[in-house]
């Protein structure tokens, strides 16, 4: 227990210190490349998710990872659960991982978009929305010996009795390759795309190229810390570990390494906010607030139902390769654009301030 | 070039306890409306903002830029001038 709480909590405070340090927001990331055509952090982001896949890859096949956990793909659930978790985080102002980090800064915002995050997934996953949720997540696809079915929980486990070979599909087995070949041409696409142009170096904290390894390494480090002393490889996602985090402090459930993970997140952008004298408790208007909290309710509601947010679909669930998480992510990016695009780009035509 | 900051600024905008992406897009407005050669003067806290996302818009017009941190009042004076 102690391992894990410890090391959760190491995994969390560099994730927050790098994402601090970074000024890594991947709602910004994906923002600026339509809102003002820069592509510096989602460069980063590709950096480190080629990092990622290839370290998480690489130590499942050595064997220090037993078995990397792919999401079962639920078409429906993902896409439209990653389309309204996309249009969520723009509202929020913070994705998954930006709202934890944020507090390390003391934007108080952020404990708003919080407080609506954690009502949101409870109220999918536990409460009035559970329905909806159970509906959406019913259907789900996988990949069988024959190519792909959709199968219901049931007949999963009634083919894993007889000892058919059911798993989730991911890139690789849909094309029926091996995963060797996709990790390498998606990076052989990716690199010339990341290096065209070059690097100007902030005043303070890291330039993208640095982030983006940095942040490549601390989740794969995590991936691999997960499973030796977390209870099971999950590597670092923010949806499920808020949640676990909110049942052990209001109902004295065990703690998670993912709640750790969580935890540690601001105590480690606070550290690196303190040294670059950047912490400042200070909060915005009461209409922005509510605002942010709408935001909150709506990531809750999209993350639950899709299976994961920008971290645990779009970093370490892509790294995975699983169909499920690609498809995500996809839409999560689509539905961040579709939000800026109603939000600040249409309205600023005629906007006056 | 010319010290921004030294300047009399044309316009002053204050985004103090605006959230992310607020300061940017503020300021991308009021940049839009002013004239060529004119002097913007913002007071943003936001960090990301004001390190990050406000220097590499500016960069990206080629709008010569100055960022001031004014670290015992905890917020920044940035300077950008239009071209």
């Amino acid at each position: 227990m102690l391992a894990l709480v410890i090391s959760g909590l190491i995994v969390g405070i560099a994730t927050g210190w790098v994402l601090q340090r970074g000024r890594y927001c991947m709602n910004t990331a994906f923002r600026d490349v339509i809102f003002i055509n820069d592509y510096n952090l989602f460069k980063a982001y590709l950096l480190c998710l080629i990092i990622v896949t290839i370290g998480a890859n690489f130590l499942e096949d050595i064997g220090q990872i037993e078995e990397l956990r792919r999401q079962a793909f639920s078409p429906i659930a993902n896409i439209v659960g990653g389309y309204i978790f996309g249009l969520g985080i723009v509202l929020a102002g913070g994705c998954g991982s930006g709202i934890w980090y944020k507090i390390g800064e003391g934007q108080f915002n952020a404990w708003v978009t919080i407080l609506g995050f954690v009502i949101g997934i409870y109220a999918t996953k536990n409460g009035i929305l559970s329905p909806v949720y159970n509906f959406l997540r019913s259907f789900t696809v996988w990949q069988t010996p024959d190519g792909l079915k959709a199968l219901s929980d049931e007949q999963v486990i009634e083919l894993w009795d007889k000892g058919v070979d059911v798993v989730p599909p991911t890139l690789y087995s849909f094309i029926g390759v091996n995963k060797w070949i996709v990790i390498g041409v998606l990076t052989v696409i990716a690199l010339p795309f990341i290096f065209r142009g070059g690097v100007q170096k902030p005043q303070k904290g890291y330039s993208w190229p640095l982030t983006g390894v940095l942040l490549g390494l601390v989740v794969t480090l995590a991936w691999w810390a997960s499973e030796k002393w977390g209870g099971g490889a999950r590597g670092v996602s923010y949806t499920g570990p808020t949640q676990e985090l909110f049942k052990f402090i209001l109902t004295g459930d065990t703690p998670t390494w993912g709640a750790m993970l969580v935890l540690g997140t601001p105590i480690g952008a606070w550290l690196s906010a303190k040294g670059l004298k950047e912490f400042k408790l200070k909060a915005p208007s009461a209409e922005e607030l509510l605002r942010v909290f709408v935001g909150g309710l709506i990531m809750g509601f999209g993350a639950s139902v899709g299976g994961g947010c920008n971290v645990g679909h779009g970093i370490t669930g892509f790294s995975t390769l699983a169909l499920a998480s690609v498809v995500a992510t996809i839409f999560i990016i689509l539905g961040n654009w579709t939000m800026v695009y109603f939000l600040f780009i249409k309205p600023m035509k005629d906007m006056d301030i | 070039m010319a010290d921004l900051k030294s300047m009399e600024p044309t316009e002053t905008l204050d985004v103090l306890g605006r959230v992310c992406p607020y300061p940017l897009v503020l300021t991308k407005k009021k940049l839009e409306k002013m004239n060529s050669g004119d002097l913007l003067k913002i007071l943003c806290d936001a960090p990301a903002s004001a390190e990050d996302s406000i220097p590499r818009y500016a960069e990206k017009q080629g709008y010569p830029i100055e960022v001031v941190k004014l670290e015992d009042k905890g917020y920044w004076e940035i300077y950008i001038q239009k071209k």
